[in-house]
């Protein structure tokens, strides 16, 4: 995949999945994904916006309540955190 | 052997729509993995099945966040989280005479062991519960009223709502076991702050599904710790919902059941399965006030009831009466004390109990009409 994707982890697959259900009513491109090993240890599924649809994916979660937990930028296998900074 | 007329939709439904069926065998084929756990596809689709479950559960319930209902193997297990996780040493409960077993034994429980106060508010003997009754109880250290929102042995519906406006923001948590499906709970907000349900009752789905709702702004300490499938590096259980109330593998197959049940009711409408099971019930109650014999306990008004009509008829032990009905005319029933001696106490029927019919969706008013011809001919003999 060309350029960077962002990856947005939440704190549960239930709420992994309102995203989903969230995302595909508001047509943005997305997909799920294994949580990457070298953004969490957890055993469960995280959002990957495709390139140039963060904001869109962004904003429809926002919208609809759910609370983010952190955010990365994927390039390849490198991984920079984003949100929040520290912590989470 | 005569044909099977099934009264007991109060214990368990009877029979299950055909897309609970195949939904439970779909997804033991094609659905097995294990949900919120792995991240391949299989988990997913089983992750999906118990998400779609409980957006079918929110909707019913008129609930706007899926994530404050929990998943249980039934109501008894929903209301023991309730209960064990909201109350503390020295709290008062106030709690209805009407109470199944599985509030009864949870709340003595919590008495002995840890100083819990437990107040008894009476119904009268047609299960009539007084709100003001739960007001002039109120003490500094009330903490939850529990209220059976439909008595499984009177029929009787509680004013959960009025009651809920007596009790001055002390929460309420309503037991829905005998309602949820045939009396409208939305928008679940306005009537209680949690609701315990059973999915196997008025929900169609298969036995081991169950649920409990908790408001926002409610926590409850888990009864039950372990993985969540979410915070996998730390010890202490995840606070947020669901995870915080659901660990341990869930029931994903009959998860799978439930939601074609609830999607199947929501497609009835529960305005028109109420109409349909009051219509039998006043059907039935019509009928036996011409049975010589017969003793019809709870509200004489069928529009005060849920779908079920406890009875006892002279010269047979409600056990006999239940045999009789079973063996010789295909009727099933439920004779006894319903796992509700609180209530029997209540009406006058303990320790021998009564004979519970009980109807749904899939009963017709020629069972019924059946149902009174049995009895008529049974009130002409004895046990």
């Amino acid at each position: 995949m060309e350029g960077f994707t962002t990856i947005f982890v939440l704190s549960s697959i239930h709420h992994v999945l309102s995203g989903e259900k969230i995302l595909k009513a508001a047509g943005a491109a997305f997909d799920l994904i294994p949580v990457p090993k070298e953004v969490n240890p957890d055993c469960g599924m995280a959002i990957e916006a495709m390139p140039g649809s963060e904001v869109a994916v962004l904003d429809a979660l926002t919208e609809a309540g759910l609370v983010i937990e952190a955010v990365y930028r994927r390039e390849g296998r490198r991984f920079e955190r984003l949100s929040p900074e520290t912590g989470g | 052997m005569p044909d099977r007329i099934y009264c007991d939709q109060a214990a368990t439904s009877y029979p299950k729509p055909g897309t609970v069926a195949e939904a439970v065998f779909r997804a033991v084929i094609a659905s097995s993995g294990s949900a919120g756990r792995s991240a391949h596809r299989m988990s997913l689709d089983a992750s999906r099945t118990v998400f779609r479950a409980r957006e079918a559960v929110a909707s019913l319930l008129g609930a706007p966040d899926s994530s404050r209902i929990a998943f249980t193997l039934n109501a008894t297990m929903a209301l023991n989280i309730a209960l064990a996780g909201w109350l503390r040493p020295g709290d008062h409960v106030l709690a209805t005479s009407l109470e199944h077993n599985s509030v009864a034994r949870p709340l003595t429980a919590l008495k002995e062991r840890l100083g819990v106060e437990v107040e008894i508010v009476q119904a009268d003997g047609e299960g009539r519960l007084d709100p003001a009754d739960f007001r002039s109880r109120l003490r500094k250290t009330t903490r939850l009223a529990v209220v059976n929102h439909v008595s499984n042995v009177i029929g009787s519906v509680s004013p959960v709502r009025d009651i809920r406006d007596a009790l001055e923001g002390v929460p309420l948590l309503v037991d829905a076991a005998q309602s949820a499906g045939g009396i409208p709970l939305a928008p679940v907000n306005e009537i209680a702050d949690m609701v315990a349900f059973t999915g196997h009752k008025g929900l169609f789905g298969p036995t081991g599904t169950g649920g409990l709702w908790v408001r926002p702004g409610v926590e409850l300490a888990p009864l039950v710790r372990g993985g969540t499938g979410s915070r996998s590096e730390q010890d202490r259980q995840p606070d947020f919902m669901p995870d915080a109330l659901e660990a341990g593998t869930q029931n994903t197959h009959g998860l799978a059941g439930l939601a074609a049940g609830v999607e199947f009711l929501l497609e009835k409408g529960v305005e028109n399965v109420l109409r349909h099971e009051r219509r039998l019930t006043g059907l039935f109650m019509e009928g036996l006030s011409a049975v010589a014999g017969v003793r019809m306990y709870g509200p004489a008004d069928p529009e005060r009831r849920g779908a079920l009509v406890s009875v006892n008829l002279d010269g047979w032990s409600p056990s006999d009466l239940a045999r009789e009905l079973d063996r010789h005319y295909g009727i099933m029933t439920r004779a006894g004390l319903h796992c509700a001696p609180w209530a029997h106490r209540t009406i006058g029927t303990f320790p021998a109990g009564t004979v519970r019919f009980s109807f749904g969706w899939f009963n017709t008013e020629d069972e019924v009409g059946r149902v009174l011809a049995a009895l008529a001919e049974l009130s002409r003999s004895s046990g």
